[in-house]
């Protein structure tokens, strides 16, 4: 078996040269869903990086027992747990946010991002270099997350973190609230990253 | 042992093991789940009736509150909440939850009524799914506060209780103001809340004894 790749090489990818949202456009369900408002985002990205991180675990830690014809029910088993651990919590701490992100948090079960990491890096390294992937792609996917909610929240309410920050007599764009708003911001990510790192490998 | 026998049994043991993790943390937070649910409803229920909640009360605070101002009890297959005025006796107001579809999903609101069922004192919308900053407007204070006072009987020519129209200088009282930018919206709430009222229509009398 080969050797798991060092730390700072599986951060580096995780973050930016994999980054699942601007390389591999992954996720674009949450991405599209939950950017409207700053704090929905958070929670989201908490959501996710919880899951992501204990999913790679476990699935590393077993990845010698689990017979290979069944992996994949055993990967969807273990992320669906995680995620509806994380709703129960959600709703009994935090229930305003809870209901805003809707059915939200239960799709990140389908998230691809959970279970493509699963299956191309968890599943053949051991237990830490898996955990440590899921938690760099997932700060790579709450980066990108993170800068589309900036955007959307200022122009779509003019607020941040709901504290008002645009001057009065400011006219939200409404367009930034609905999920096109959530597709240009995407675009425009997507384009300017493209074309820096075309230019790189130039 | 044989291949096919262990990823069944693998499957079964890991199963058991993630469900009953789940079921566990289910168990551990089932009460605050139940609270912050019933805490949300009465909320709403308070507001409509137009008790005063003070803005720092703690759940208990509320929960105190309610029970001592707000009866509940079920009229033709509908939960009625009543509240009494201040000498217990007769009842002052009473709430009646409606809902029906809205535009992107069901919309989830009490109506509140005077005593003889004769006027609508309060509304609230308390769950939707509407776009945020258009069609979930309707949760906002201005747009509520348009039904307070609507007498509760239909216009003869038009069989409606009200209808909702773009904003305008001169309308008669029963034309109240849509929200501009979520038409469908407005023309959801305004066809199935017509239509709720309707049903509501004729529980007053009904309510007195007690």
């Amino acid at each position: 078996m080969q050797k798991p790749p060092p730390a700072n090489e599986i951060i580096k990818q995780g973050l930016w040269l994999e980054n699942p949202v601007l390389k591999h456009t992954l996720g674009i369900c949450s991405t599209l869903a939950v950017t409207n408002l700053l704090v929905n985002t958070l929670v989201m990205n908490i959501g996710l990086i919880f899951t992501l991180t204990l999913s790679c675990a476990t699935v590393s830690i077993l990845r010698n027992v689990t017979p290979m014809r069944i992996r994949m029910m055993v990967q969807t088993l273990i992320i669906s747990s995680y995620v509806i651990i994380f709703d129960i919590v959600i709703k009994a701490y935090i229930p305003d946010i809870s209901e805003a992100l809707g059915p939200y948090v239960g799709l990140i079960i389908t998230n691809c991002i959970i279970m493509g990491r699963c299956e191309a890096f968890a599943r053949n390294n051991p237990p830490w270099p898996a955990f440590l992937d899921g938690l760099a792609v997932g700060a790579g996917f709450s980066l990108v997350l993170f800068a589309i909610a900036v955007v959307r929240e200022l122009l779509g309410f003019g607020t941040l973190f709901g504290f008002m920050v645009m001057p009065e007599g400011f006219t939200p764009w409404t367009i930034m609230i609905m999920a096109p708003g959530a597709f240009f911001m995407l675009g425009i990510y997507v384009w300017i990253v493209r074309s820096f790192t075309m230019q790189f490998n130039k | 042992m044989n291949k096919r026998v262990f990823s069944v049994l693998y499957m079964f043991m890991i199963t058991l093991f993630f469900t009953s993790l789940v079921t566990g943390v289910r168990a551990v937070n089932e009460e605050r789940i139940q609270t912050n649910q019933k805490v949300k409803l009465q909320k709403v229920i308070l507001s409509v009736l137009n008790i005063p909640v003070e803005p720092d009360a703690s759940s208990d605070d509320l929960l105190r509150l309610f029970e001592s101002s707000v009866k509940k009890k079920e009229m033709n297959g509908r939960t009625m909440y009543t509240v009494y005025d201040p000498s217990g006796k007769t009842p002052a107001r009473y709430a009646v939850i409606v809902n029906g579809p809205g535009f992107w999903g069901p919309i989830y609101g009490m109506v509140a009524l005077d005593v003889d069922g004769a006027k609508i004192t309060g509304i609230e919308f308390y769950r939707h799914q509407e776009t945020p900053g258009l069609g979930a407007r309707i949760t906002e204070q201005w747009f509520k506060d348009q039904f307070t006072g609507l007498p509760l009987s239909q216009d003869p020519d038009k069989k409606t209780f009200f209808s909702l129209t773009p904003p305008a200088p001169e309308k008669s009282p029963r034309e109240l103001d849509a929200i501009t930018g979520a038409t469908q919206t407005s023309r959801a709430v305004e066809a199935f809340l017509n239509k709720e009222l309707e049903s509501i229509k004729g529980f007053q009398g009904s309510n007195e004894e007690k």
